[in-house]
């Protein structure tokens, strides 16, 4: 199945669209041909435990999860599986955290912590791991983002190549057109964030960009 | 002028090329008076703020992106024009304008179109993305 | 190590009030020719009457120019060197017309951190509302500024 596993809703400070938006935008891509089934709502430097995405989710036949992308001292983590243990152990709100403490708290908690656009100019992975910095709790990065400047996801590829690393995607939508430009295919079919977890970790998963899925049939 | 009924999501507004020019610039700024020297009008101060040269100020940006809607759907059209300036943008180069119809709705008696709109440079890159909502008239 | 934002939030709830600022036709066609903005409500009154406006109007980003003028008191934010323009929203409420007189009333909404390609950054948010000389409430704005390290 197709997910994009990073975009933001209206719940973040520099996104303008909403989640009802995204699912109803899904519409025009299946219309187009498109398969996608899914989203994760990754808000910064928060987990909303109070939205309720279920009944959308059912009305337009997309399933929709929730995480988070947190802003560390070494660029950006998507989180997946958070929980109310990890918003406890970590301050999501902390722009300067640890991102080795967020991969180590996460991994405790059943959750994830995979580095975002790892190849962004100033902020990615890369950056840091230029000046020397090691981060061996890392074998998964988000290899496509939808949000990058040019050059930017062909460092993450360099980087994924260098050091072994398994790649995702997402589209790092911050405007409602722009959902889905990227996504992971899984071989798992998935209906919830601790099946997200499972499947991340299983490794059976690649990175897709939309026009990849046109004419595959929907899972 | 378009009617609400003949609009789907997905339907594009644009694309529409435009340059910012030097001269452009400085008359905009002659109404704002911004204070002098500013980057908008003196490429030494744009240089020691780490641009490349003189950049467009983002409420002109933001007024060309006004424009776009207000030639497609009226004067008075626009309800909500809410923008995110992602990269400084250069004078006397092409800024390409489109918008993307994401939501048709009724709400208080008005027919809104929502649409993604985006100021993008001759490479694609985006200098301004946001989201913009009009009122469109119907054929009822 | 927590990252905590020293400003003054005795700001927060305080309106900043300024204007008037008159709207004159000579203001809207200067901004006309800097735009090419060559619409018929924008450009004279008796193109504006055609399309059923009292007068010529000005076009709906037009106040925001006016946002600066209010004198927004300093944040006291302990952070950064270099301010950018980080984001903008104009929300036209009704027609502003050349000679109309307007007035705005600002507070500040928010002041958060967050990092990027340029490292950390302090977002402050204000937003403003215009009025005309009747009272009514023509256009909401908000506005937010990145300051960088």
């Amino acid at each position: 199945m197709f997910l994009d596993l990073h975009c933001h809703s209206v719940s973040s400070d520099d996104s303008r669209a909403t989640v009802e938006q995204y699912v109803k935008w899904v519409q025009v891509l299946r219309k187009r041909g498109y398969v996608v089934d899914g989203i994760v709502l990754t808000e910064h430097r928060k987990f909303d435990f109070d939205k309720d995405y279920s009944a959308l989710a059912d009305q337009y036949g997309v399933l929709i999860l929730k995480g988070s992308e947190l802003d560390t001292r070494y660029g950006h983590f998507l989180v997946y599986g958070v929980s109310e243990g990890l918003t406890r152990d970590i301050d999501f709100s902390d722009v300067r955290m640890d991102a080795r403490e967020l991969m180590r708290a996460a991994r405790q908690h059943d959750a994830v912590a995979i580095p975002a656009h790892p190849g962004r100019f100033g902020i990615g992975l890369t950056e840091y791991i230029q000046q020397g910095e090691s981060f061996p709790g890392v074998d998964v990065v988000e290899l496509l983002n939808g949000g990058g400047r040019a050059g930017e996801n062909e460092r993450a590829d360099e980087l994924c190549q260098q050091f072994g690393y398994l790649g995702i995607g997402g589209s790092d939508a911050h405007l409602t057109s722009h959902i889905a430009t990227c996504m992971t295919e899984f071989r798992a079919a998935i209906a919830n964030e601790s099946q997200l977890v499972d499947a991340l970790l299983s490794k059976q998963f690649q990175p897709v960009r939309l026009e990849a899925t046109a004419g595959v049939p929907s899972a | 002028m378009p009617y609400f009924e003949d609009i789907e999501l997905g339907d594009q507004i644009g694309p529409v090329e435009r340059i910012a020019t030097d001269e452009g610039v400085a008359r905009f700024c002659d109404v704002w008076s911004p204070p002098t020297p500013n980057r908008f009008t003196d490429a030494q101060t744009a240089r020691e703020s780490g641009m490349t040269g003189p950049i467009v100020p983002g409420i002109m940006a933001m007024a060309m992106m006004a424009q776009l809607l207000t030639d497609w759907a009226g004067p008075d059209a626009i309800r909500d024009l809410d923008v995110v300036f992602r990269q400084p943008i250069p004078h006397n180069r092409p800024l390409t304008l489109e918008a993307t119809i994401t939501d048709l709705r009724q709400e208080n008696g008005q027919n809104l179109a929502e649409c993604d709109i985006l100021m993008l440079g001759a490479q694609g890159e985006r200098h301004v993305g946001g989201k913009a909502v009009v009122s469109l008239p119907s054929r009822g | 190590m927590t990252m905590e934002l020293s400003y003054d939030r005795t700001l927060h709830g305080k309106e900043h009030r300024a204007g008037p600022f008159e709207i004159t036709a000579d203001m809207i066609a200067a901004v006309n020719a800097s735009l090419g903005e060559q619409g018929a409500a924008f450009s004279s009154d008796a193109d504006a009457k055609e399309q059923g406006f009292r007068g010529m109007i000005a076009p709906p980003t037009l106040c925001s120019i006016f946002v600066r003028e209010v004198q927004l008191p300093d944040v006291g934010l302990d952070f950064g060197r270099t301010q950018m323009h980080a984001g903008q929203r104009v929300q036209p409420i009704a027609p502003i017309y050349a000679g109309d007189r307007l007035t705005a009333s600002s507070h500040l909404k928010d002041v958060y951190a967050k990092t990027g390609r340029s490292g950390t950054m302090v977002f402050v948010v204000w937003e403003t509302t215009f009025r005309n000389q009747d009272g009514d409430v023509v256009a909401e704005v908000q506005e937010s500024f990145a300051r960088r390290e």
